[in-house]
Order: C-alpha cells, then structure tokens, then sequence
C-alpha cells in the first residue's frame, strides 16, 4: 500500500474526500508500473480536473507518478479548492514538486495535446441542473453543488470531456475518469471503443452506488 | 505561477482555438510582479527533458514580455543528456532559475487575439471567462 495524503480542509468549501476519491486513489496505484513505463524518459505533463481537496495531485506527487519528471496541473473552477490543493501538497511535503494550480472551466485554459496523464473525479450525481459558475468566492454553496452534480444521468460535464478528448491529450496520452452505474459507463465505453483503448481498472460498491474507473487511451496504430 | 506554465496556457475562448494568436498570452510586463522561488531543487535531467517539450518561441516570447531579452535566439540543444559537461550544466542552471524559480506571484495577461484580459493573483491564474463569453 503507497502511503496516502493526510488531508484536512475547510469542507463547507471543497468537497471532502470520499469513496470516489479512494477508487481514483487505487486505480492510480495499481497502473503505477503501467504508468512508470509508458512514460519512462520524458518529461510527463499531468493534469488533474476538480482537485478538490488536493487528495489525488498530492498522492502522485507524494510518490513520484509517473515518473520524477512529471509536473503537475491542477484545475478546478472553484477558487477554495485550488488554495486547499497548495495545502494538502505542503502539509504532505511536496513543496519540491512542480505544481501549479489553475483556475479554469475544464481544460479550456490548457494548449491542446499537451496533456500525458489527465485524471478527473467528476461531479456526476445525476440532476436535473447545473447550476452557474458563480461570480462571487463566498457564493460556497453552489460550489459544493458544483463538485457533485452533473445533470441528464450526471454525465453532462464528463461528458464534454470525453467529447475533446482527442484534443486534450497527447499522442501518448491516458485519461483515468470516474462514474457512477447511474452515468451507464458500459453505453459510453460502447460508442467510443472504435477510437479508444478503454480499460476498466477498478470497481467498487460504495453504500448503494456502483463506482467504476477506466482509463481511456488511443488504440495503438 | 511559474515562468514554465506560461508554456502551456491560452485563451479560453473556444473561437480563439482555431487562431494561431491564441497561444502564448501577452504579458504586461508593468504589471507583473515577479518572485524567486527555491523550493523546487536544480535537477539537470528534469531540465533537459523540459527543453525537450517546450516551444522556444513562446519562452521568448514571454521573458521579453516580462523584461527579458537575453536568451539564445535558438533552444539550447544537448547531444547526449547522460554526459552534460559544464557548459551544459550553466546554461541548465540558468534556465532552471527562468523556468522554474521565477513566479509571477501579481499579474495580467491578454489573448493576442480577442484581446480579453486574464489576471494572476497570489500566484494563481484565473482563466475562467465571463458568462458572457464562455
Ligand atoms: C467530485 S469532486 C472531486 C474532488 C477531488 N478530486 C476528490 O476526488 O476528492 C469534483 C470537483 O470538480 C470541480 N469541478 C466541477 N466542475 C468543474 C469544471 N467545469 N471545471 C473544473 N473543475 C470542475 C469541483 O469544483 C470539484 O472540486
Ligand atoms: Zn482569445
């Protein structure tokens, strides 16, 4: 077992770590030899989406994911989070790491096929709103809505991921997402199977819901 | 933020992504307040596998923004990154105080295209659009 972040954070404000968080945690330790090989050499452009607490960037920066010529994005829209990101790598001693955080709406901040490692614990309750970006930092509320929902069978936000993919990650790139069985993951990983590698790396009962991780590659040519 | 990120930010606006403009922002050197940071130890493979994966243009680009106009027209190249001898080693640390130690901690920047203006504060970018815009 990889040693895993201590975290403590203001959780009115940044969502709390939680099961999906775990899974996403697990997922990355059992692929850190995949990882560690396939971009063995280089230098490794990781990016995480909605950070949260900082639990997931900190634990590949703790150990050294994929390599030790990584750097290290984080992106959340919600600005509570970045700072909690800042805390969670100092209070776990990766001050010597290249991290950066960002404020940004998904990826649209970051040039295209740049990205090696992309990692994303999305918001995908399903319901029947997402509500706006607010333009205030003390509006919390609709900041902790928006680290969970994630409208029509929660995939809306993924699903605008999953849709840019091509153009989010390098020629060498992975991409480790989470679902809920609410998201019908098996229906997704049958539209994109034709362009994509899709592997399922974990899955878990967690109380009444199904949690899944998979990782999406391009099919080698 | 790092002098290195600004190797990998551009405009948000989905229209700009099909302008060449869009990419590296515009920084407004009078307006940037800059920071060495030491945390992040010299590493010389690190730095070699960075020159690997940077545009140099960009990187110029943004040091003369910033005040800068003293790098090499060219990016530095090394034949074989296991054997690096002293030259190598000085212009590596240099550039491992550009790219890594410099922060602009207080900042703006704009997209050469839609002209739309992004800030820095407390080290961190904000790259969120307006809802007009986004
Ligand atoms: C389920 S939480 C995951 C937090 C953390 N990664 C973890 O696993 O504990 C989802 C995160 O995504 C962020 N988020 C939601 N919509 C986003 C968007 N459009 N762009 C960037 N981040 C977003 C939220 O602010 C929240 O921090
Ligand atoms: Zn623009």
């Amino acid at each position: 077992m990889l040693p895993t972040p201590y975290v403590k954070c203001d959780y009115e404000k940044v969502y709390e770590p939680a099961e999906d968080s775990f899974l996403l945690l697990d997922s990355l330790e059992k692929d850190q030899l995949y990882l560690s090989e396939r971009f063995n050499n280089t230098l490794s452009v990781v990016c995480e989406l909605g950070p949260g607490s900082g639990i997931i960037t900190t634990f590949m920066m703790q150990n050294t994911m994929p390599t030790n010529n990584s750097i290290y994005f984080a992106l959340d829209i919600n600005p509570w989070a970045l700072e909690a990101t800042t805390d969670t790598a100092i209070r776990n001693s990766c001050e010597k790491s290249y991290l950066e955080t960002i404020q940004s709406n998904l990826t649209s901040s970051i040039r295209n096929n740049e990205i090696d490692i992309l990692v994303f614990n999305p918001p995908y309750v399903p319901a029947e709103t997402i509500p706006d970006i607010p333009m205030d930092k003390n509006d919390i509320d609709t900041w902790l809505d928006l680290a969970l929902v994630g409208g029509e069978d929660g995939m809306k936000i993924t699903q605008l991921v999953l849709d840019q993919l091509d153009s989010i990650l390098s020629i060498n790139g992975v991409a480790y997402i989470l679902f809920c069985a609410r998201n019908k993951p098996e229906n997704i990983v049958k539209l994109m199977k034709n362009q994509w590698s899709i592997e399922l790396v974990e899955h878990r009962k967690a109380g009444w819901e199904v949690l899944s991780v998979y990782r999406f590659s391009r099919k080698s040519l | 933020m790092k002098f290195l990120t600004t190797n990998f930010l551009k405009c948000s606006v989905q229209a700009c992504d099909t302008s060449n403009d869009n990419f590296p922002l515009s920084y407004d050197g009078s307006k940037c307040q800059l920071e060495q940071d030491e945390s992040i130890e010299f590493n010389p493979e690190f730095l070699v596998n960075i020159l690997d994966r940077v545009e140099w243009s960009a990187i110029l680009q943004v040091a003369a923004d910033l005040g800068n106009t003293s790098l090499p027209p060219n990016k530095p190249i090394f034949e074989d990154k296991n054997s690096l001898n002293e030259d190598d080693m000085a212009i590596l640390r240099d550039l491992h105080i550009l790219l890594i130690q410099t922060s602009i901690v207080e900042g703006e920047m704009k997209c050469k295209n839609c002209g739309h203006t992004y800030y820095i504060k407390n080290s961190i970018p904000n790259l969120l659009l307006p809802p007009h815009l986004a």
